[in-house]
């Protein structure tokens, strides 16, 4: 029979349009038009499920009658009922056997990162997010559950709509401590327009992810886009958002000496610039100076350097979308201009995103879906970090004390040549880099996809979908002509295409078994394509100064990469639904990798969960509204991302004389090397009491890694520099809660409180034979290592300390008078174990307010900016002396007292040589951060008829707003200049910032 | 597939152009006014890798190179000269490594994707050098006229083995040499085999590369194009980024002793042009501590004519390197062919003369060449005085070879280099005794680098090598 009805929204009566009506246990379904009305034709003693995103789904039994009216609640803790999973298949929340977080798309349109995975960032336990101090159009590094991999990305797989994309950093991901070109190229989530988003689930376990195989062994984050929804006429969407950043941690410098050397200030322009970046000069008292500009000026602290350097970034983004259809075809498209200027100065991002979304339906049989999404980004002088040549961060922190860095400016003369303001022109002058260093780079993608359904049977249908996401990237670094360090120039140039093309095809069918089991069964196979092509330009001394192409170049390399890597895959799913109280789900998955040899590229995976809800099989205390438990077991296998790692192969080299050889890669390739295997099993509760005000939902997991592939590095004096090699297991243990609790829940007066924590203990069990630690990562210098060793934890700082005696006496050579360093030995995690966040929300009629505070605690980072800041004078600690000289005592190695004293004529370069002695610029990383308030108020529209205003909202959101707890003086505990794997190091990038923005979101 | 002929090229390429810039300071030739450009010269090392250049960058090139086509080589009769003139130059390449640095993986070493050896022993010194011996011996031993040798491929002698047998001998020569301080009877073995053998004593005998003006960095003279790049590429005497010139010291005893070499190296910049007028030239003090002096611009630097020609060759081992070394053979009697006064004649002679292959600009006239023979000629005296005068004509002749004049100068003690006592330095005030093993293997080799440093001393500047200990 014909059903029809009406939905509702239960607080103010008005039609939804769009909701998902569907008969239990059928593919039977429909959706809502503009006036919230459907049709559909159902059995009498038919279920029917009514369910919206956002809403609190409800099934209602039809009962005979021809006419079903539904008003439909808000859900407003964000605790959908139903949630999209793997393949972007949408589940019932209390079947899934993992745990699973969805975070609603206005969260990402409201907090306003550029890149959407930095919203991320305290809001889910287990979940790690961590933007880098890089700028606009930077990347980010997510990390689920722990690192699994030992030299890994460790990142998640990000889906968009049930296919992959691609988050490649073209080039390779920055290094802590590179040189020329050394710069964040930015990773491929951040080409998202948020403002195109409708929800995003983490998925953390491995049975959420085992349906896609080997790249979600580090879980995997699905993002649903907007579609357009049937209603009348044409819905007109427009946001825009302006945000202003400015910096926020500045280093706590000694301003008691100032900038000289040996006690002794500059009197002559030839002292000013070879005492430019020392701070070891004579007690600051307001006398006359001669600075690197040749002019005499008070001898005064200058504490402002880098607000003066620096200046407030700004991005102005405004988005434009349309939307409507009817029962058949519903449309979106959107289309998107972010500007932004960064704190850098003339650094700059620009994105534009045009995305079209199509769904129609074709009779009975087919129904189709698309989405076009094309992107262009545009970056201009990105920082550098690490080394000091062309880092403009260098001379806002290294500039002596009593100097004004805008002295400097513009950095260069009359002839375009570098100016010097310091001893080492290899320490850029930093105005010289942001007016004469050119550097920018374009990425062109493009992402489609289309999927076909063919209803087969009302229980049984196919699905066909092929995706493809596709980017060219162009990068030019040029260093200039009239560079103090490089007086003719170098130039490096990158032309990257890369795509990721997945073709998949599933079968779903549905039936019940004896009227009480649902089943559910899927099966599948899928092919990937990803292409990675890329060529390198690198010369040297340009012909003709200051004409920078590469045709101008009077040495030049020019280096390929083409990689191409295939997986193919079948797959299947089965779950089970008994009366809605116990649920089972099995998949299994087998992969064949190209990239392995035939004889082992080959590895099947399986996992099974289940959950069952007790609160409606058995009768719990009144206070229980909702008690479920839930357990799963996964496996998912995984094998190296890099192609060539198999066999040694030789490469010509370029030669402009006799023909010459080499082999190709000083990374040694391993025949033997199989798949990786992770497997996870987690238990879990999901509890609410009080009338649903207090909820629990509490995790343990257990994730090992076993035949690890890694890539990892060697002696050099085994000829190369490292070996691809399977190592043994690796373990993430942990435990993560989410609270939830409604203190106040009143018609116009809400509170809530949500509050997650999560601990992983990661260890590494067992490495290869023979092999007890492998190096992951070395500082600037060799000063400090990121080693991952058996039975510690993942990313392990490795450095120096200064030897004691067991007295804790510094014991010291007599010769050199300087303290016996250490051997290298552990000092602490470059990961945070425990990290949380506690987010509150109020609402008041039309206003609703909310702030977010996070913390990781646990870690340790090695300051690089310090080491500098230390041979500069510039750390308090090098205030020990300086008016009558350093007076050391210790004992000596035999064991005699030992007294040293240091004239503080000479502290400089005893200062400096601390450099040796990793702990003293090792610090806590732990911190407590409000990391996000925001104020909306949702202007009330009836007042605006004429302007045919369906709603209308304006916020103010301010971002990274203060840090309320850090053991760091001189830098943030999070700056990392890096989404690689290596962790646990600051060197010199931006400083990090604090953000403001209003942001207005129309609905006509 | 592999070809050994090409790999063999990049091997000779990579070998020659290894070097630790550094040591040019050190034995007091350049200079610069900065501390950390200038580590060579003011023992003060603050950062960078500098003192494991050449550690770091044999094992990765030339020594695993090396170790893939004597492999090849080895599988096929018919190349066994090819097979020989290798392993020549893997003696050649290995014992620039550890005459630098002492102890090394020798044994174990580039064998990590043949045996998956990814942590290699470090082998003694001494037992390196007696097997680096007994190779160059079976080396030469090898040679088989009838069969195929190297043509272009081997860039120092296209493939000629007679040349390369008195090149194995000169080496074995050098080696013998080096080995006076710590075994003299052993040098003495030696030196009287390379002798007897036949070693290099015409100029058309002496190694050397040739390279190109322009094209791939690898094609070009590394050391010209390191100091081109550091900083003389702008050739106008005033803005060398690194601060660099000549040091003092050197351009001093050019001038004390009328070396007519002093115009060919050396030019100084009057009013933008460089002039090699003997009488203008000045070096600059090693011990300027990081401010540029404000008459930086009349200081000495390289003649861009000569050593600054990235086309100019690199000379390996060479007919006067030889004779002086047959000169101190003669002064201990283990060699009486020949008169001392003449071999280190012979070798002065020589190595004026050798400044022509860098072009019509390094020619030095006859005349020239003899009135400073003449004016050098050995004094008769003690030996140790005539050492000191061969060593210190050594030091003038060999440049710009620094390691060898550095090797040289740890074993004999000549040239008498004042150390430059510069505040803060690593040394304490004297030069250094060898160069420091990479920081990474402490981390990524750390057993066999504890074993290694708990036989020979810690790993300082001032820990002396077998070599070098009496």
């Amino acid at each position: 029979q014909n059903i029809t009805g009406k939905v509702t929204n239960v607080t103010d009566g008005s039609p939804l349009p769009g909701v998902t009506v569907v008969e239990k246990g059928s593919t039977k379904g429909t959706v809502t038009d503009a006036q919230g009305q459907y049709t559909l034709n159902a059995a009498a003693e038919a279920t029917l499920i009514f369910s919206y995103l956002g809403y609190v789904s409800q099934e209602i039994p039809v009962g005979g009658r021809t006419t079903v009216d539904v008003a439909m609640k808000e859900d407003t803790k964000s605790l959908n009922e139903v949630v999209v999973t793997a393949l972007g298949i949408q589940r019932d929340k209390k079947a899934l056997a993992y745990s699973v977080t969805e975070v609603k798309g206005s969260e990402f349109t409201q907090a306003r990162e550029n890149n959407v995975a930095n919203a991320l960032s305290g809001k889910i336990a287990g979940v790690n997010a961590t933007g880098l101090s890089t700028g606009p159009g930077g990347s980010s590094r997510i990390i689920i559950r722990g690192n699994g991999s030992l030299t890994g990305a460790n990142q998640p797989l990000y889906v968009i709509n049930g296919m992959p994309i691609d988050n490649t950093t073209p080039g390779g991901s920055a290094t802590a401590n590179g040189g020329q070109g050394n710069v964040d190229r930015g990773d491929g989530i951040g080409g998202i327009n948020p403002d195109d988003i409708e929800s995003m689930s983490v998925l953390k376990g491995g049975t959420a992810a085992a349906l896609y195989g080997s790249r979600a062994a580090n879980g995997v984050i699905l993002i649903t886009t907007k579609k357009g929804r049937a209603q009348k006429g044409i819905g007109v969407d427009f946001n825009s958002t302006f945000t202003a950043e400015s910096i926020a941690v500045v280093p706590d410098w000694q301003y008691e000496y100032g900038q000289g050397d040996g006690a002794v200030k500059p009197t002559t322009q030839a002292q000013g610039i070879a005492w430019g970046r020392r701070s070891w000069g004579a007690k600051i008292d307001g006398s006359d100076f001669v600075a690197a500009d040749g002019l005499t000026h008070p001898y005064v602290a200058q504490r402002n350097n880098l607000k003066n350097f620096y200046q407030t970034g700004k991005t102005f983004t405004n988005t434009l979308a349309v939307n409507g259809g009817n029962e058949n075809v519903n449309y979106r498209f959107s289309v998107s201009d972010l500007d932004a200027k960064g704190i850098l100065p003339t650094q700059t991002y620009n994105r534009k995103t045009g995305n079209l979304s199509l769904n129609g339906k074709f009779g009975p049989k087919i129904a189709v879906e698309a989405l076009a999404q094309y992107t262009i980004e545009a970056n201009n002088n990105k920082t550098g970090a690490g080394d000091a040549l062309g880092n403009p961060n260098w001379t806002p922190y290294m500039i002596g004390n009593t100097s004004d860095i805008r002295w400097l400016a513009p950095g260069y003369d009359a002839n375009n040549n570098e100016i010097a303001w310091n001893d080492a022109s290899i320490a850029s002058n930093s105005y010289f880099v942001i007016n004469k260093y050119k550097q920018n780079d374009t990425k062109n993608r493009f992402i489609g996809q289309f999927g076909l359904t063919y209803n087969i049977l009302d229980n049984l249908f196919v699905k066909g979908t092929v995706s493809r996401d596709f980017f060219n990237y162009q990068y030019k670094y040029i260093l200039p002509t009239g560079t103090l360090y490089v007086p003719n120039g170098e130039y490096n140039e990158l032309k990257t295409d890369v795509s990721e093309t997945n073709a998949m095809v599933t079968a779903n069918y549905n039936t019940k078994i004896a009227s009480t089991i649902g089943l559910s069964a899927l099966v599948g196979a899928n092919r990937r394509d990803y292409n990675y092509n890329q060529i390198n330009i690198a010369g040297s001394n340009y012909v003709l100064p200051y004409f920078y192409s590469s045709t101008n170049l009077r040495t030049i390399t020019t280096t390929p990469l083409n990689q191409r890597v295939r997986t193919n895959s079948v797959f299947g799913s089965l779950d089970l639904d008994y009366k809605g109280i116990a649920f089972l789900t099995m998949t299994g998955r087998q992969d064949w990798f190209s990239t392995l040899s035939p004889k082992n590229n080959s590895i099947f995976y399986p996992s099974i969960g289940g959950s069952f809800v007790l609160s409606q099989a058995i009768a719990l205390p009144r206070a229980i509204d909702f008690a479920k438990v839930r357990a799963s077991w996964a496996q998912v296998g995984g094998a190296t991302p890099d192609p060539y790692a198999i066999n040694l192969t030789y490469s010509m080299v370029p030669s402009s004389g006799q023909p010459l050889q080499n082999v190709t890669s000083t990374a040694i390739t391993n025949a033997g090397l199989k798949p990786l295997t992770s497997t996870t099993y987690e238990v879990g509760v999901d509890l609410q009491f009080l009338n649903r005000r207090v909820g629990l939902d509490l995790t343990y997991y257990n994730r090992s890694t076993t035949d690890d592939i890694v890539q990892t590095s060697i002696s050099e004096t085994s000829g190369y520099n490292s070996v691809y090699m399977n190592v043994g297991k690796m373990s993430n243990k942990g435990v993560e809660a989410l609270v939830t609790y409604s203190p106040i829940r009143r018609k116009n007066f809400g509170w809530d409180i949500s509050y997650n924590v999560a601990y992983n203990d990661s260890k590494v069990i067992k490495l290869a034979d023979g092999i007890t630690s492998l190096q992951m990562a070395t500082s600037v210098g060799n000063w400090a290592y990121i080693n991952s060793i058996e039975g510690r934890s993942y990313g392990t700082i490795v450095g120096t300390t200064r030897q004691r005696d067991a007295n804790g006496n510094i014991i010291y050579d007599p010769t050199t008078g300087y303290a016996l360093k250490s051997n290298l030995h552990e000092l602490g995690k470059g990961v945070p174990p425990l990290t949380m966040g506690l987010t509150n929300e109020f609402h008041y009629k039309n206003f609703s307010f909310n702030f977010l505070v996070d913390g990781k605690f646990g870690n340790k980072i090695f300051s690089v900016l310090e080491v500098y800041a230390n041979r500069m004078g510039k750390l308090k600690r090098t205030l020990d002396g300086r008016e009558n000289g350093l007076t050391v005592t210790g004992v000596t190695a035999s064991g005699d007292s030992f007294t040293k004293t240091i004239a503080k004529e000479n502290l400089r370069t005893y200062y400096d040589n601390d450099k040796n002695y990793t702990e003293l610029f090792l610090h806590d990383a732990s911190f407590v951060k409000l990391r996000q308030a925001m104020v909306s108020y949702n202007i009330p529209v009836k007042n605006f008829k004429l302007l045919k205003l369906q709603s209308a909202s304006i916020s103010f959101v301010s971002r990274n707003i203060l840090t309320l707890y850090k053991n760091t003086d001189n830098f943030d505990p999070e700056q990392s200049f890096t989404n690689s794997s290596n962790q646990g190091f600051e060197s010199i990038g931006l400083p990090r910032t604090r953000s403001y923005g209003l942001n207005l979101l129309l609905k006509f | 597939t592999i070809n050994g002929d090409y790999v063999f090229t990049k091997a000779q390429y990579d070998a020659v152009g290894n070097m630790i810039t550094g040591l040019q300071g050190t034995m007091q030739y350049t200079t610069s006014y900065n501390d950390v450009a200038g580590w060579g010269s003011k023992y003060i090392f603050n950062q960078g890798t500098a003192p494991y250049a050449v550690f770091s960058s044999a094992y990765t090139k030339e020594l695993n190179e090396m170790g893939e086509i004597v492999r090849a080589f080895e599988k096929d009769p018919a190349l066994v000269n090819k097979l020989a003139i290798a392993k020549i130059w893997q003696v050649y390449c290995f014992s620039k490594v550890t005459d630098l640095y002492g102890d090394i993986p020798y044994k174990e070493a580039a064998l990590g994707y043949v045996s998956s050896n990814y942590k290699p022993v470090y082998d003694s010194q001494q037992s390196i050098y007696t097997d680096l011996l007994a190779q160059l011996e079976t080396a030469v031993g090898m040679f088989d006229a009838t069969k195929t040798t190297f043509g272009a491929a081997d860039m120092i002698y296209g493939g000629d083995l007679t040349k390369w047998k008195k090149f194995a001998y000169s080496l074995m020569l050098r080696m013998g040499m080096r080995m006076t301080k710590a075994n003299s009877t052993l040098a003495e073995t030696w030196v009287k085999k390379a002798i007897a053998g036949g070693v290099i004593r015409e100029d058309a005998d002496l190694a050397k590369i040739s390279y190109l003006a322009s094209g791939q960095i690898i094609n070009q003279n590394p050391l010209a194009y390191w100091m081109l790049n550091s900083d003389y590429i702008l050739a106008n005497g005033n803005s060398n980024p690194e601060g660099g010139k000549y040091d003092k010291v050197f351009i001093d005893y050019l001038k004390a002793t009328n070396d007519p070499r002093l115009p060919v190296i050396s030019v100084v910049y009057v009013n933008g042009k460089a002039s090699n007028d003997p009488s203008i030239q000045k070096g600059m003090a090693h011990n300027i501590a990081n401010t540029k002096p404000s008459d930086f611009v009349t200081y000495s630097e390289p003649n861009q004519n000569t050593l600054l020609k990235l086309s100019a060759p690199m000379l390996v081992l060479t007919n006067a390197e030889v004779n002086f070394y047959l000169a101190e053979a003669a002064l201990r009697g283990w060699y009486t062919t020949e008169t001392a006064a003449n071999l280190y004649a012979s070798g002065t002679r020589a190595a004026l003369r050798q400044w022509s292959l860098y072009g019509s600009d390094g020619v030095i006239s006859d005349a020239n060449i003899e009135a400073y023979v003449t004016a050098q000629a050995l004094k008769t005296g003690t030996v140790a005085a005539q050492m000191e005068q061969i060593h210190t004509q050594f030091w003038v002749s060999v440049f710009p070879n620094s390691q060898e004049v550095f090797l040289n100068w740890r074993r004999t003690g000549y040239p008498a280099l004042v150390p430059n006592n510069y505040a803060g330095n690593n040394t304490g005030g004297q030069i250094f005794r060898r160069m420091l093993y990479p920081a990474t293997e402490e981390n990524l080799n750390a057993d066999n680098y504890y074993k290694a440093v708990a036989t020979q001393g810690a790993n300082e500047f001032m820990t002396r090598i077998w070599l070098d200990k009496q």
